[in-house]
Parts: structure tokens; sequence; C-alpha cells
């Protein structure tokens, strides 16, 4: 029987997307429950994102702090909305992966993530030091 | 217990995506941002209904197969509208300071 066949016996696959469930055969629900946990906490990691560009601004509307933060924090929130769509992109590559009974794909957003918090570091603390020594 | 495990991932998601609309809208309160507080209550309330009326349990159905797709787009959609309000909130400010 070919890869991308349903088994013998089995009703239809009719679930949605079907680049994912077209293919393949239904994998041990175990690991489609930890691809789907992956894929949450990767939404709560853009989440965190979004929720610590808001605080930034709310931050500097309560401080009366000038323009700079809240560029920072319109970017924090748009990378957040794109590890949210990032998710979905990753669930699919894994589930698809599991199905094929291939080898998992890299976490291709995992260095993006690191290096765009350790640039969002440095840039908030050369802020900081730049408001500190200024006049 | 991995069913048990990804019930609770997706409480906390949505728990998230709720805290995140209530902060934001309280932002929008302080600044009088009208438009932000109703897209951030929005947000929250679409988020939290469905979670309330059906709450996910992470468990199989009867016939052994998950549905994942559709509220992992639903959860991260709430997610980048939020991120866009946010965004365009933080950035009219930034651009409304220059």
């Amino acid at each position: 029987m070919a890869p991308d066949e349903p088994g013998a016996g089995e009703p239809a696959d009719t679930r949605r997307p079907r680049s994912v469930y077209g293919v393949g055969s239904e994998p041990d629900a175990r690991f489609s429950l930890a691809n789907e946990r992956t894929a949450l906490a990767w939404v709560r990691t853009g989440l965190g994102l979004v929720a610590g560009g808001v605080a930034l601004t709310s931050f500097a509307t309560f401080a009366d702090m000038p323009g700079v933060l809240d560029v920072v924090a319109g970017v924090a929130c748009l990378v957040g909305a794109g590890f949210a769509g990032y998710a979905l992109v990753s669930w699919r590559r894994n589930e698809r992966a599991l199905r094929l009974r291939r080898r998992l794909p890299a976490p291709s957003g995992l260095p993006v993530l690191v290096a765009g918090v350790v640039v969002l570091a440095l840039l908030l603390a050369g802020y900081a030091v730049g408001s500190a020594s200024g006049p | 217990m991995q069913p048990e495990r990804t019930a609770l991932a997706w409480q906390r998601t949505v728990l998230g995506v709720v805290v995140g609309a209530l902060l934001l809208a309280g932002a929008g309160l302080r600044s009088g941002s009208t438009v932000t507080v109703c897209a951030a209550v929005a947000v929250g309330v679409l988020a939290l209904v469905p979670a309330v009326l059906r709450p996910p349990t992470g468990g199989l159905p009867g016939h052994g197969r998950l549905y994942s797709w559709s509220f992992l787009v639903r959860v991260a959609s709430l997610v980048v509208v939020l991120a866009v309000v946010g965004a365009v909130w933080a950035l009219g400010r930034a651009l409304g300071a220059a």
C-alpha cells in the first residue's frame, strides 16, 4: 500500500488541512498531542511578546517617555504576531513529518527568537544607558 | 496524562489571550483610545466564550482522531489580531510623538 493511502477498513479522513491529513498514516496520538502542545507553546511565546509590547507602550504612556519605546513596542507586537503564525506553520510541518514517518524538521523559529530577544534586550539596555548618561 | 497536559496547555493559552486582551483594554482606557478598547474586549470575548461553552479537554474523540487545526488557527488568529491592534496603537503613538 502506498504511504499516501488510508488503511483498508478505515473511514475516510475528512479533516483539514488536506496537505497534512491527506498524506501518510495516523501516528501515535501521543506524538500528535505533543505536537499540539508545542504549537501552543509557540502561540504563548508570541503572546508574551505582544503583552511585553503592550506593557512597554503602557509604561511609556504613564511615564511620558519618548517615541522610541513605542517603536520598540510596536516591533515586539509585530514579531509576536509572526510567532503566532509560525506556530501554525511549525505544527503543519511536524504533523506531516509524523504522518509520513520522516524525521522532524529543525525548529527554524528558535534561532530567530533567540536573536530577536537578544537584539531587543541590547536596544533597551542601550536606550537605558543613553538616557542615564544624558543631560 | 498526555491529554491532560494538552488540555492544560490549551487553558493556559486561552487564559494568556484573555489577560493580554485585558492588558491592552486597560492601556487603551488610560489613553482614551476607544477603538483599542473595543478591539481588545472583542478579542477577549472571542477567546473566552468558546472556551467556557466547550472547554478544551485534550481528550481523544471516540473514533480516535484529533481535530487540532481549526482550534489552533482560531487561537493564533486572535493573537495576531491582538498584536496588530497593539502595534497600530504603539506605532501611532510613536508617529504622533515625532
